[in-house]
């Protein structure tokens, strides 16, 4: 995993830029340096875990669907700062590409006596609209990137 | 590390000995959760104690655990940390799971049914 910072980018504030391996394993590395800038910047313990679990979420979605689970590529994560306003994290690959993000589903409410609606898999997307203030997907010829938003303060 | 099992007050009390269940080991957790199935072990409880982190991909595995079961026995949790408890709210997954504050709180409950 390499790091750098740079505090005068755009104007934008503070930013961090973080790239793992495309193995499901090293998604942790993200997650830990995530954690730290979190508690940094003065969120909430249950604050810090949410944004852990979406990054967790959006990371592993890059290294499954877009790369189809092999390793080997690169999954670049950018964490921009805006003391006081708003946190925005972005998940790069340049593998496949997914669906308008208008495709997710609500979080699906299981039904304790249909066991149909016990669905193993799928939550993942779902639980970050959920979390996230604001989400964005692009698409291009130099890749996808996957946009969080969280409002500070 | 790891996963283990113990049995207690008739029941089968799993530990996941590992502070993440994520992507990287829900497969092997579902397949740990399995093989107890398939030895005929019906009541579970699981005790979360050690996990700190889990994402949809355990939870996943968790609720294929509970669909293996068939409707023939139980699979309780125990002692989840704020963040998993949170997960289990978040995903409304408490419907079909039963949580304890306590692994013992969960020996000696009446199984949920389905």
């Amino acid at each position: 995993m390499s790091t750098e910072t740079n505090q005068n980018q755009d104007d934008k504030g503070q930013w961090l830029s973080l790239s793992i391996n495309s193995q499901i394993e090293d998604t942790v590395l993200v997650a830990m340096a995530i954690r730290g800038v979190c508690s940094m910047i003065g969120l909430t313990l249950e604050d810090i875990n949410r944004i852990e679990l979406c990054v967790v979420e959006v990371v592993n979605n890059a290294i499954e669907h877009a790369y189809s689970g092999c390793s080997g590529s690169r999954v670049d994560v950018e964490v921009v700062i805006e003391p006081g306003n708003r946190l925005e994290i972005i998940v790069k690959d340049k593998g496949k590409s997914m669906p308008a993000l208008g495709d997710i589903a609500a979080v699906q409410v299981p039904d304790p006596a249909n066991p149909d609606t016990w669905t193993t898999s799928g939550r993942g997307l779902p639980i970050v609209e959920q979390l996230m203030d604001a989400i964005h997907y692009e698409s291009n010829e130099s890749g996808n990137a996957f946009h969080m938003i969280r409002q500070l303060g | 590390m790891g996963f283990g099992s113990r049995q207690e007050a008739g029941k089968t009390v799993v530990e996941i000995d590992e502070p993440r269940l994520d992507a990287s080991l829900a497969t092997p957790f579902r397949d740990y959760i399995f093989d107890l199935i398939g030895q005929g072990q019906k009541e579970l409880v699981v005790d979360l104690s050690k996990v700190e982190f889990m994402d949809s991909s355990g939870l996943g595995a968790m609720v294929a655990a509970l669909k293996q079961m068939g409707g023939s026995g139980a699979i309780e949790l125990a002692n989840p940390q704020k963040a998993v408890h949170d997960l289990f709210d978040l995903t409304c997954m408490d419907k079909i799971f039963t949580i304890h504050s306590k692994v013992n709180d969960a020996l000696v409950s009446l199984p949920k049914s389905h």
